[in-house]
């Protein structure tokens, strides 16, 4: 076990490795910097007074060079001055998390407390009109754009109420009200989304063990069938639905791009493609790693958790 | 009609000093207090350095906290050489026939920080801007530095005296200096402070810049206008899409719209849901025009850039873009808003402003003569920035070049690349906005079509026009100074220089508890706010 | 009476088994053929502007109504479903077939070469989807072309990982290790035996990965960063312009939005169908 986790970590670090070459080439392959910004906001370009202010930012160094010191930076925990706010990136990043991870969190439990109990409904009574009825409405809710089903709410709030959520950052602390408020409603968008997957692989995670031998068997025993379902059944689904949890967080933070935008709330993933528009490089490659780092290691949490929770798998061919 | 300016009448006036009764705006006597909520498109390019940009976006948010020698006085929606007032210079006199500015300043200003305002920030602000040779410090950028570029010198005459001294006369710098693009910076603090925050003179103190999220300012208690500013804070939330801004104006949740946004459509959109609302008509300095590369083929032949400006039915686009809200005209704002227009009578026969089908046929005639037809098309690239309002209208120019017999093919530029393209020439022809500060030659023609600057992007250069454009800028009669100027106006169109299609009008949709906020028609010179009251 | 084996039987079994699949390959059906006669199915000119006639309410002159420059919704919902089309299938086949050439690379080598690929994977895996398109939109520039290959990009991963596991589980299979034993070149064997056993999850991840390439095609529309005009699309038909105008007319919102799910949907109900039909034991995205 031990060796397994030494040997996954292992390849963590390789594969962040990896990620951070593709980020910092792809970003410089980008046509424009943060300088030719800069001007446009002036309304011209000066070659020699762009050359200046390249040297200043040290955006005339080699490429190897840029990215040799990127990763000094990143190792000794220093995520780099933003280009364009003349700030230390992390000083903007900061207040930006919390609203990120909390809208990303709440829209996993959206998804889960949306998703799991349908996905049960849906597997118990197979095919009848209740479980297409379900299917539909979940496959409606993968094949919506999140930023369409954003935007109609935002119509309809207005329309029928006069009314949009906050537009700047509710504070739990300020008013918990209101920032429920402001957080319910972009939850429901990203977490709709995400609960269709999860009813899915709940509803079929759970038909496949429903037709294992041991729960027919169990069932032919006479125990009551809500019992068996609820004991045997759910035990043995979970863990696909960990699974897709964690490749889930993934496709989260694709919601949370667009949703963040339409409902304009400060977090980090508006904020990441606003900085790539801006050729902001060390706010987006770090921005992007810590993005890639959470999801490996959410990754690596639900293989670790796999591992224990079921002795009967084992990796490391 | 044009009144002969007050700089005309007596060159020796003296201005009177700068305090304002709040005449118009309502009858109801202004009371402090209260937030205004206002908005912004997109977060701070480049912070609170209104020298370094030239964007709206920097201006509307820098006003408050910023002050100028003089500026327009907010209360006049017209601005003029007349609308001039103190602020911190108390008189100013011309002297030497407009060759030399004398300015008297205020005594008594403090800085934001509590450090004095001298003469010395003066000089060093505008040695700065105009790149003296012995300027204590540099900008990253400076755009407007050819506003300068007749200054000799500017001399600190003692700790409240300050002159500029020109090269030649040009009674047009007051009205530069007069504009939201000149404000004051602070000597005893490095530039860059600027880009990350605000230390002024003005009316409002900035207390808070959330990146990417708000900007907030509070009241000055030590504004040097007693009783002003009546606003306790101002609010500008940052809403990047354009849908959530109409739903916060038409919620409330934001009190008035941000300049060159509210078009007829909109303001007749959110009137019908909020009847109370009140709308207010004003241009914006800023227009929508044709630039074409004239150092590269097929634009280096006159005869095809006079085809383009013809195909273009400009009540027609003013018609498809703006539903009307919006006026054609030539290189300088159009009446009722400019003064410098050429008369309407022949505003109407430029190329473009007859009827449509006449104008597609005298095109077509000279594009034949090219040796190109609808048939047998000349293809070329139009480019714009990937924006909706340039897109749009790219795609209406698009179609319009379609019938005389040329095919564009539309190349969407991001604005990290837009203006770089376009410094270096690397584009044929493309579909541009153009905003000036004040409604003023000088500041207009040396930007645009003066041989060598880096924002004439069509690289049009005339010899003749150049000497028109100087002899303008030291013209003391008004008249004929603007015959020289309405002049310059028909050769620009005639060549086909950067043909202007429509100067954009503003549709201000206000709550109803805003009082005295008059906009002006330049978006780029009323922004101070310290009128500006709130009626609950 | 008709053999009920045969291409006509496995359909008309298909139809009979699976009621939402054939529902969903209906629809597909019907949006290729309005991509395909896109001219024919909307008389009106997608990019023809009317000034005297905007935001018009869908009437019988303009069955969707009219957009903030008078363009008709209808012509350009349809002509969209070209763009969406094009961009979706093109993108959803590029990253599909690489992502299978890898995975089959990868899973048949096996060793060094399995290891190397499986972190090359992970790389391109862990960057979300949306945003690695974004940074390679903005790397490549808005034309249809490099949107096709910054939607491609994030499919390979997941179309190796499929195809890897399948190879992985018929490589050990008795009439692979026959085949080698008979002295065939392994290039013969993974091209004539491996692959073709692999096609059923393949084409169940392809019509997964289409609605999804939809999508992010849209999103990237949207943030201004996808297929540039004039080509009409269906997400950048929902940006700025609509939503503005969206008080007045709603319909500016509402129609590109149905179209864009649709077309997912379909292709979503269609691809579980296949898999229930080709596999039913796939399970998982």
């Amino acid at each position: 076990m031990k060796t397994y986790v030494l040997k996954r970590l292992a390849i963590v670090l390789v594969t962040l490795l990896g990620m951070s070459v593709v980020i910092f080439v792809l970003l410089r392959l980008a046509p424009g910097d943060v300088v030719d910004i800069l001007f446009s906001a002036a309304g011209y370009v000066n070659p020699a007074e762009k050359q200046a202010i390249m040297r200043e930012l040290g955006l005339d160094r080699p490429y190897w060079r840029q990215y040799l010191d990127w990763l000094a930076q990143m190792a000794t925990g220093d995520l780099g001055k933003s280009y364009r706010y003349d700030v230390p990136a992390w000083q903007i990043v900061r207040p930006l998390l919390p609203v990120t991870l909390e809208l990303g969190a709440l829209s996993i439990v959206v998804a889960v407390l949306l998703g799991v109990p349908t996905g049960v409904v849906s597997a118990v009574r197979q095919n009848t009109f209740l479980d297409y009825g379900l299917r539909i409405m979940s496959l409606a809710g993968l094949s919506m754009p999140s930023f369409w089903l954003g935007m109609v709410i935002i119509l309809a709030l207005v329309a029928w109420f006069g009314w949009i959520p906050p537009l700047t950052y509710v504070r739990p602390t300020q008013d918990l009200r209101l920032h429920l408020v402001q957080f319910a409603l972009p939850a429901l968008a990203v977490g709709y989304r995400s609960s269709a997957l999860i009813m899915r692989i709940t509803r079929s995670a759970l038909l496949e063990v429903l037709r294992e031998d041991y729960i027919r068997t169990a069932r032919a025993k006479g125990q009551r069938a809500g019992a068996v379902i609820w004991r045997h059944a759910l035990q043995n689904a979970i863990l696909p639905v960990i699974t897709v949890v964690g490749i889930e967080v993934a496709f989260v933070v694709g919601g949370l791009v667009v949703t963040e935008t339409v409902f304009n709330l400060p977090g980090v993933a508006r904020f990441l493609v606003q900085a790539v528009l801006w050729r902001d490089y060390p706010v987006v490659q770090n921005l992007v790693m810590f993005i890639a780092v959470v999801v490996v290691l959410t990754n690596l949490a639900v293989d670790l958790l796999y591992v224990v929770l079921d002795p009967r798998i084992r990796y490391g061919e | 009609m044009i009144r002969p300016s007050a700089t005309a009448l007596a060159a020796l006036s003296l201005a009177i000093l700068g305090s304002i009764s709040p005449a118009a705006g309502g009858a109801d006597t202004p009371r402090p207090g209260g937030v205004l909520n206002l908005t912004l498109r997109e977060d701070l390019p480049q912070g609170f350095s209104i020298h370094e940009t030239s964007t709206i976006s920097t201006v509307w948010p820098a006003m408050p906290c910023l002050s100028n020698l003089v500026l327009f006085d907010p209360l006049k929606p017209i601005e003029s050489p007349d609308t001039i007032i103190g602020e911190l210079a108390e008189k100013w006199s011309w002297q030497d026939n407009y060759r030399n500015l004398v300015f008297f300043l205020r005594k008594g200003v403090k800085w934001h920080d509590g450090q004095p305002f001298t003469a010395q920030d003066v000089k060093y602000t505008f040695d700065m801007v105009r790149e003296a040779p012995d300027a204590q410090a540099k900008l990253r950028i400076s755009p407007r530095k050819d506003w300068y570029a007749n200054v000799e010198a500017i001399e600190v005459a003692d700790s409240h005296t300050v002159v500029f001294r020109l090269k030649r006369p040009q009674p047009s710098l007051i009205l530069m200096l007069a504009s939201g693009y000149s404000p004051i910076y602070a000597a005893h603090l490095p530039v860059a402070t600027y880009r990350t925050g605000c230390v002024g003179t003005g009316p409002f103190k900035l207390k808070e810049w959330r990146k990417g999220e708000f900007v907030e300012l509070v009241r000055n208690p030590e504004y040097f206008v007693k009783g002003r500013p009546y606003l306790d804070a101002l609010r500008y939330t940052v809403i990047a899409e354009r849908g959530t801004r109409v739903a916060a104006l038409q919620t409330g949740k934001v009190d008035v719209p941000f300049p060159t946004e509210a078009s007829k459509t909109i303001a007749e959109q959110l009137k019908k849901a909020v009847p109370q609302l009140v709308v207010t008509v004003a241009a914006q300095n800023v227009s929508d025009n044709v630039i074409m590369n004239e150092k590269k083929p097929p634009f280096d032949n006159p005869k095809v850039r006079l085809a383009v400006s013809h195909a273009i039915d400009r009540r027609g686009l003013i018609s498809a873009l703006y539903q009307g809200g919006a006026i054609g005209g030539a290189a300088m704002l159009s009446k009722p808003y400019g003064v410098w227009a050429l008369p309407d009578r022949e505003l109407a026969t430029l190329p473009g402003s007859g009827k449509p089908a006449d104008e597609k046929a005298k095109a077509r005639k000279l594009m034949a003569e090219v040796g190109y037809s609808p048939d047998k098309p000349l293809r070329v690239e139009m480019a714009t920035r990937a924006i909706a309002i340039y897109v749009d209208l790219a795609a209406f120019l698009i179609n319009e070049l379609k019938q005389v017999g040329i095919e564009a093919t539309l190349k969407q530029v991001e604005t990290a690349q837009w203006h770089a393209m376009a410094t270096r020439g690397e584009y044929q022809i493309g579909a541009n906005l153009t905003g000036i500060g004040p409604d003023d030659p000088d500041a207009n023609f040396y930007e645009n079509f003066a041989c060598g600057s880096p924002r004439n992007y069509s690289f049009y250069c005339d010899e003749q026009v150049m000497q028109r454009i100087a002899q303008q800028s030291r013209e003391l009669d008004p008249q004929k100074r603007l015959a020289l100027v309405q002049s310059i106006q028909r050769k620009l169109e005639e060549d086909a220089a950067r043909p202007l299609l429509a100067w954009r009008v503003d549709y201000w949709t206000v709550w109803p508890p805003v009082k005295n906020f008059v906009p002006h028609q330049s978006v780029y010179n009323w922004g101070r706010l310290q009128e500006v009251w709130l009626d609950k | 009476m008709a053999s009920e084996r045969g291409t006509v039987g496995a359909l008309r079994r298909f139809v009979g088994r699976q009621p939402l699949g054939t529902a969903g390959a209906a629809v597909m059906l019907l949006i290729l053929v309005a991509a395909l006669f896109a001219g024919v199915v909307a008389r009106q000119d997608p990019i023809a502007t009317d000034a005297a006639d905007t935001l018009a309410r869908p009437s019988v002159a303009h069955w969707l109504g009219t957009d903030h420059l008078g363009r008709d919704i209808w012509a350009r919902v349809v002509h969209g479903a070209r763009v969406s089309l094009v961009v979706g299938v093109a993108s959803t086949l590029l990253g599909s077939g690489l992502g299978g050439l890898v995975g089959l690379l990868s899973g048949y080598a096996g060793g060094r070469t399995d290891l190397i690929g499986q972190r090359v994977l992970d790389v391109l895996q862990g960057l979300p989807l949306l945003i690695l398109a974004i940074v390679m939109s903005a790397a490549l520039g808005p034309s249809i072309v490099n949107v096709v290959v910054a939607i491609s990009i994030p499919i390979v991963p997941r179309a190796a990982r499929v195809v890897r596991a399948s190879v992985l589980a018929i490589r050990e299979m008795p009439y692979v290790e026959a085949a080698l034993a008979l002295g065939l070149r392994h290039r013969r064997v993974a091209l004539r035996h491996v692959l073709p056993n692999t096609m059923a999850p393949f084409v169940v991840l392809g019509t997964a990965q289409l609605g999804s390439a939809i999508l992010v095609e849209a999103a990237l529309s949207f943030l201004g960063l996808g297929v540039p005009e004039p080509y009409p699309s269906w997400g950048r038909m929902l940006s700025v312009s609509a939503a503005e105008y969206a008080q007045t007319a709603p319909h500016l919102v509402l129609f590109p939005g149905i179209a864009i799910s649709l077309a997912v949907f379909g292709s979503n109900l269609l691809g579980d169908a296949l898999r229930d039909t080709l596999d039913p034991r796939l399970r998982g995205a």
